[in-house]
This record gives C-alpha cells, sequence and structure tokens, in this order.
C-alpha cells in the first residue's frame, strides 16, 4: 500500500508543478499543450491506481479531471481563471482522499466539484469553438501561415542524456524554435519503439536554415510535410499511453524507514569507532612504535571512510526543498482569493537540499508563516497604493545551504509588524513586556500561547496553529526561527535548520564538571576572554569583541552549577553582529562527531537541552539547543532583573 | 487453564527506604547496575539525569526522590529498572532489586487508606506474601511528567 500513496504523491506532485507552469498563462496565451499533455497523463494514470485501489471518490474526480484537461488539450474550452481554480481544487481534494484513507478517516466529499467541472464542460459546448489549436486545426493555420508568405519548419527534439548534459532539453529546443518564428504547433510524439520526442511547428519568415547548426542543438529541421494520416501526436493525446512521460528508469524507491536503519547502524558505527580509538590511543603506549603507527593508520582510515560513508547515506537521504515550495503558491492563490489582496510568490533555490524527514516537518511551519504573512503582513491593494508600493505584494521563499545548515527565508514587503499593537495585546494578555522590544522580542512575544493580534481567529492565520507551534516544530527539528521586522517595509523570517538530523559535528565543551555538546554549525568562532576582562552592563555581563561587544551566557549559571575557578575561559561565540552572544564553558574539550539522540520523553522537556549523545564510554552527554540556551538566560535574567538594576543605580 | 495464568502474574520485587514493592515483570525491559547518571539540568527534582540504555535515551526517576524520602547514596545494590509503559521508557533507581515471584490476584488487596499515607495513588494494590507485605507500584502515575507539588508536600508534611 506505501507504493499506492508514493505512487499518488509522484503522480499530484508532478500534476502541482504543471500547473504552476500553467497558472501563469491563464488568459494570456494559450496553454502549452505540452504541460496540458504532461497534467492529462498524470490524471490518467491517478484514475487508473485509484480504481486498483478501489477509492472510487477518487475515481470519478480524477476522470472528471480527466474529461475536462482533455478539452482543454483540444482546445474545446479556453483555460479560464475558473477552470484553473477548479483544476486545483481538484488536485487538492484528491489529495485529500488519498490521506483521509491513508488515516482511515472518512474522504471529503467531491460532489461540488464534479458539478463544477460539468459547468467548465457545458461551457464548452455552448461557446464558439475557440481559435482551432488542435493537430486537426494545424493544417490550416499552416496553410495561413503559408498564404502569408511565410515558411513552416518542423523541428524535432529527442532528448536524451548526452544532451542534457549539454544543457540541451525540451526547453532549450522550444526557446531555439520560438526564436526561429511563431510555434504553431507543439507536441511531444511517441515513436515506434516507445522513443519520445517533441515536435514543434514553427512558420518563420526565414526562407532557409543551417541544418548542421540546429542539429548541434539536438534538433532536426526539415521543411513541414503534412501527413496524410491523422497526426501521430492527436493519436497520442486520445489514447494517452500508459508509457510514463518521463519516468527515469535509473531511480529506486526507497522506503524510508530503511534509510532510517541504515542510519541507526551507521550511528552505531560511529560510536563503536570512537570507542576503537579511544582504546588504541591508549594500548598504543604499550606497542612497539611501527605496530602503534599501524593501528593508528588503520583507525584513522577507517574514520576517514566512515565519514565517506555517512556524507553518502546523508546524500540519498536529501531530497530538493522545491517540494514543499510548490504547495504554497496554491494556498496563496487562494487565501489571496479570499482576501482580496493582490499576491505575486516568488520561488528561489527550490534545489537546495534537505534530508527527508524535514521536509515532512517542514510543511505546516512553512505554511503557516506564508499564511501568517497574508493574513498580517499584507496590506490591501489600496493601502499600498497610498504607501507608494506598487499594488501587488510580494511574498519570497528562499532557500539556501550554508556550510551544514540549510536556512529558509519566507519574507514580504507588507506593513511590518505593528509593534505598538503587539505590546498593547501582550500587556492585555498578562505578559511581561519591555518598551521597545526588538525583532526578537517580538518574536517571543507572538509565539506565546494565547497570542493573536486579530480578535477573531481568522482562517488567514489562524486555526489554533500559532506562531509558537512553528517555533515548537523548528525547535524539535534542531533548528531555530528568527524574525527580521520593520515599519512599512515588510518582515522576514529565517528558518535555520541542520542538514540532517542523526549525525552532526560538534564541540564537546564542559562546565560544572559536565560535559555538553554544541552542534558545531552554530559556533561561528571561539575565542578566550581572561576573567577579568568581563564588564558588566545593566544585567548582563560582557566582554569587547570586535570593535563592539559580546554579551556572555555562562553555562554554569543557566544550570546552576558550579564552574571550575579559571582566569581564562572560552568562550563560543553564536550568531553574527548584534545578535551574536558568548557561551561561556569551563573548557573546550575537542571536536566530535556525534551521533543525535532524542529525547522525547515529556519528563526530559527541558529547555536548552534538544537531545543527548554518547561519546562510546557509555555515558549520555547533552546536546545544547542554543536558541533554548539564549532564552533560558533571559528569562532568569529577568527573574532577578530588578535587584540588579537597583544595584546599579548605586554603583 | 487461562484462568490460572491471568491469576497469577510474575512480578520484581525492589527495596525502597526498607520497604518491599513490586512491578509486574512484563513492563520491566531490564535492569542495570546504577552507573554514570548524566544530570539534566533544569528538570523536575526527582529526576536524576538520563542514561544510554541499550542505544535509547531513557530519564532516570530517583524513586526515592519521588516518593519523599531522603536521598540515599548509590550502592553496588542500587539498581536501575527500566521499564516501559507505552511508548515511554523510563529507568527507576530503587535501592536494590534480586527477586521475582509469582503473585496471585487472591493475594492483592486494594491499597489501603491507613497504610499509604504517602499518596496512595502511585500505589496499585497491596500483596501478602508469607509474612511480607509487598506494595504493587503504579507505574503510570509514577512515571507522569506533571509535577504534582501538592501530593510531594502532602507526603513531606506527613512524615
Amino acid at each position: 500500500m506505501d507504493d499506492f500513496y508514493a505512487e499518488c504523491d509522484e503522480h499530484l506532485g508532478d500534476v502541482r508543478s504543471g500547473l504552476l507552469t500553467l497558472e501563469s498563462a491563464i488568459g494570456k496565451q494559450a496553454p502549452d499543450p505540452s504541460i496540458l499533455q504532461r497534467i492529462f497523463r498524470n490524471f490518467h494514470s491517478l484514475k487508473g491506481i485509484f480504481g486498483m485501489a478501489g477509492l472510487q471518490l477518487a475515481e470519478t474526480l480524477a476522470h472528471r479531471t480527466e474529461d475536462y484537461v482533455r478539452a482543454l488539450t483540444r482546445n474545446e474550452v479556453p483555460l479560464s481563471d475558473e477552470g484553473f481554480g477548479a483544476l486545483t481544487a481538484a488536485t487538492e481534494r484528491l489529495e485529500q482522499i488519498v490521506v483521509a484513507h491513508r488515516e482511515k478517516k472518512p474522504a471529503p466529499d467531491i460532489a461540488g466539484l464534479l458539478d463544477r467541472f460539468g459547468a467548465l464542460l457545458e461551457k464548452s459546448q455552448d461557446a464558439t469553438p475557440a481559435v482551432a489549436r488542435s493537430s486537426a486545426g494545424l493544417e490550416q493555420r499552416v496553410a495561413e501561415a503559408r498564404a502569408r508568405g511565410l515558411r513552416v519548419w518542423q523541428c524535432l527534439f529527442e532528448p536524451s542524456a548526452v544532451l542534457a548534459e549539454k544543457s540541451l532539453t525540451v526547453n532549450s529546443a522550444r526557446a531555439r524554435a520560438q526564436e526561429l518564428g511563431e510555434i504553431l504547433h507543439s507536441a511531444p510524439k511517441i515513436e515506434a519503439g516507445g522513443k519520445i520526442s517533441f515536435e514543434f511547428v514553427v512558420a518563420s519568415p526565414s526562407a532557409e536554415v543551417d541544418q548542421a547548426l540546429w542539429e548541434g542543438e539536438g534538433i532536426q529541421i526539415h521543411e513541414y510535410v503534412s501527413p496524410a494520416a491523422a497526426p501521430a501526436s492527436a493519436a497520442s493525446s486520445e489514447s494517452a499511453p500508459p508509457v510514463a512521460f518521463v519516468a527515469p528508469s535509473h531511480v529506486v524507491r526507497v522506503d524510508l524507514t530503511r534509510l532510517d536503519e541504515l542510519m541507526r547502524i551507521m550511528g552505531d558505527m560511529v560510536v563503536h569507532r570512537a570507542r576503537l580509538e579511544e582504546v588504541s590511543n591508549r594500548v598504543a603506549a604499550l606497542l612497539p612504535t611501527n605496530e602503534a603507527r599501524a593501528l593508528q593508520e588503520v583507525n584513522i582510515a577507517f574514520g576517514r571512510e566512515l565519514r565517506n560513508l555517512r556524507d553518502g547515506l546523508m546524500r540519498v537521504r536529501l531530497v530538493p526543498v522545491g517540494e514543499i515550495f510548490q504547495r504554497l503558491p496554491f494556498v496563496v492563490r487562494d487565501l489571496a482569493h479570499e482576501t482580496g489582496k493582490r499576491i505575486r510568490l516568488s520561488a528561489t533555490g527550490q534545489e537546495t537540499e534537505i534530508d527527508k524527514y524535514l521536509v515532512e516537518r517542514l510543511k505546516d511551519p512553512l505554511l503557516h508563516l506564508v499564511r501568517n504573512s497574508v493574513a498580517h503582513g499584507i496590506e490591501t491593494s489600496e493601502e499600498r497604493v497610498a504607501a507608494g508600493k506598487p499594488p501587488e505584494a510580494t511574498i519570497s521563499m528562499r532557500a539556501t545551504t550554508v556550510g551544514e545548515t540549510v536556512l529558509i527565508e519566507i519574507s514580504d514587503d507588507g506593513r511590518g509588524v505593528d509593534t505598538e499593537r503587539v505590546i498593547a495585546r501582550a500587556r492585555a494578555a498578562g505578559m511581561a513586556v519591555t518598551d521597545r522590544p526588538d525583532s526578537d522580542d517580538l518574536l517571543e512575544l507572538i509565539s506565546q500561547p494565547g497570542f493573536s493580534t486579530r480578535d477573531a481567529a481568522d482562517r488567514g492565520a489562524g486555526r489554533g496553529v500559532g506562531m509558537g507551534a512553528v517555533q515548537d516544530a523548528v525547535r524539535d527539528m534542531g533548528g531555530e526561527l528568527t524574525m527580521r521586522t520593520e515599519r512599512g517595509q515588510g518582515t522576514t523570517f529565517t528558518l535555520r535548520l541542520p542538514l540532517t538530523l542523526a549525525i552532526a559535528d560538534a564541540l564537546i565543551i564542559a562546565a560544572g564538571g559536565q560535559r555538553f555538546a554544541m552542534p558545531q554549525s552554530v559556533v561561528q568562532e571561539i575565542t578566550t576572554a581572561a576573567a577579568d576582562a568581563v564588564k558588566s552592563l545593566e544585567q548582563n555581563e560582557i566582554i569587547a569583541y570586535r570593535n563592539g561587544i559580546l554579551p556572555l551566557i555562562r553555562l554554569s549559571t543557566v544550570f546552576g552549577l558550579t564552574p571550575e575557578p579559571r582566569r581564562e575561559f572560552p568562550v563560543l561565540v553564536l550568531g553574527t553582529g548584534l545578535n551574536a552572544v558568548g557561551i561561556v564553558a569551563d573548557r573546550v574539550i575537542g571536536q566530535r562527531e556525534i551521533v543525535v539522540r532524542g529525547v522525547n520523553d515529556p519528563l526530559l522537556k527541558v529547555p536548552a537541552i534538544s537531545g543527548a549523545t554518547e561519546l562510546g564510554d557509555g555515558r549520555a552527554v547533552l546536546i545544547l539547543d542554543t536558541n533554548g540556551l539564549i532564552q533560558t538566560a533571559r528569562q532568569k535574567r529577568e527573574r532577578r532583573g530588578p535587584g540588579t538594576q537597583f544595584e546599579k543605580a548605586y554603583d | 487453564m487461562t484462568e490460572t495464568l491471568r491469576d497469577t502474574d510474575s512480578y520484581i520485587l525492589f527495596e525502597l527506604a526498607n520497604t518491599t514493592y513490586a512491578v509486574q515483570s512484563r513492563d520491566v525491559q531490564h535492569m542495570e547496575m546504577v552507573e554514570h547518571i548524566t544530570p539534566v539540568p533544569n528538570a523536575p527534582p526527582h529526576v536524576e539525569g538520563v542514561v544510554f540504555s541499550r542505544g535509547q535515551v531513557v530519564p532516570a526517576i530517583n524513586l526515592r526522590l519521588r516518593f519523599g524520602f531522603a536521598r540515599a547514596p548509590y550502592t553496588l545494590r542500587s539498581r536501575l529498572i527500566v521499564v516501559q509503559v507505552g511508548q515511554r521508557r523510563v529507568g527507576l533507581i530503587v535501592d536494590a532489586a534480586r527477586e521475582f515471584r509469582n503473585i496471585t490476584a487472591e493475594a492483592i488487596r486494594p491499597p489501603h487508606e491507613s497504610i499509604t499515607g504517602l499518596s496512595g495513588q502511585y500505589l496499585a494494590g497491596i500483596a501478602n506474601i508469607g509474612d511480607r507485605v509487598v506494595l504493587l507500584l503504579n507505574i503510570p502515575e509514577v512515571i507522569k511528567s506533571g509535577v504534582d507539588v501538592a501530593a510531594a508536600e502532602l507526603v513531606l508534611a506527613e512524615k
């Protein structure tokens, strides 16, 4: 059954990405037939697999959707806004049905959607046939073009791996055909033997073409000759061959739990190797020098290969974040419709890869952030124009990899967080609020349970999942959420996530006689501070750092441990610029590769600890959650705040 | 036949502050000597810390503290009893644990108010084995995460 779900996912995902490309064409030009074909095929396949799995509702809906898309491909109906809406709604509904089936819940109703398609298809019969675009109409258009003195060329492009390596794809072929002239017709052709090629029929003022030049780009070009029989492309749209359109045969589908199992074994191996190293370091002293060296060499080589294996295994688990980005446009589209706001969504870095496990868990938080932007951040077109902004708002999603972490940003050019309102609201809810909260403070306030700047829970951002849930989800993934907001300019949320969860590089540090692991990816720098260089400023301890100051957080203080008396101590610098803080430890023990084990038990749900690891001696070492650490430190300070301020007054 | 099987359950007996307690064997994953326990800062007071137990991070509850007794240093007899309840796996630190016993259903009585001044909620029942009295532990209640300060204070007040 898992295969069934995976297959549904794949087809629905492909439909979604097809719809995205299609959306730009609404009401402008005739939709790209190859995209329609692709969507058609997906619905066709879905209909088949739903039928086999006995999901009758889904089968019916897929069937009706297929009918509509077929009408679109034949140009019996134009692609309207409502038509597109119905397509996206159907895609979503199918997805809901699949989910409901998986969770053994009753399937949602489809009657409304069937009616919508019914109405759309009926229109097609009333309406005068749109400009003939189907292959049947092609002959007529060829004749017309020739009558205008243009020459009509047929370009054939057969995609292959070799060509793809040279960046020669259907898209490049299409671009090339466009340069030549007007594309009268474009369609994939299934040739004898199952080969797929793309045909472009182009009307061009050029009387001659350099065939060799075109061949260099993988395109065969000839003067167009009308086929005697029905064109192959028409036949293909009719019968929708079950051959998957682009099904790369070199891809293997793997159950995620199997990868998890491999990852677990890998983790155990890393621990065993650490143990091996420890033991061999001990016994090396007892061995003759050359034997000891041989032992260490083997150990080092083993470690290196293990790391390669780990990296390879990790890469297998990585999937592009584009998978989630693709869902968001539909949400934004719906919300924009509902709220009457005009919103453009831009996405960059979709190819950025992240662990599959994280992708699954990222969906809801990202969805919420986008909803939040639409509901609270973005103004109406009128307000925007009045503020001198373009009427159409932009939400941009960006993903990039920075070292071992992935950054995902959701930013809007809306009104920014209304600080006064947040303060008023927070005070009304009885929260402690500073007078001039910065972005971090604001984020913390709006993440508090029960906080909402809208009185009525509005559909856009509400539904009970607040920023708090986003914060929790991001923290559970071992990541952190930050916010930048500027009044009138917009708001940017940044999610910083580990590339993968299971194994990470960490710094092992000691504080108050206990060892802790700090994810190395968050540490910018390790510097040393002399005890007498520490100054107190209000409730903060600070040191001079890079022409500025660095507030310090003492691990021993946060955790209520007794620090080792030291005249000099290491400071781990986290964050940059104004967000930088220094974590004070007693000692830095070293850098290690650690296997991250989650601590899920409710008894261990304490801030500042994100998990535990073992370094080969069987003892648990706690992994620090830097965000939680900073917050705990802040809360501790606030609790003893007044006293310190009092002392300061008498300084 | 099946009746008798259900009526007699196997228990592990353990000692805590000179009293004998019992947990059902099928709830127990395994037992180990109390070795290094990593303290978890800011965890509830009765949570001594975490241990790595068969590749999993397991919280270790000091049952003495949970029940309001004074802390006692670990000895060679101290044991960590790792119990599994639903998805959770939790370690219980006890003074000693050595005995397996079958206890029949007839031997078990509900906790008696007068004996269980120390918060009856932690007990599932009381059993008599020969001339010994054994307190059967209500594990889900013992490993509950909410800090029941009221119960703890009650216990202390009664001491």
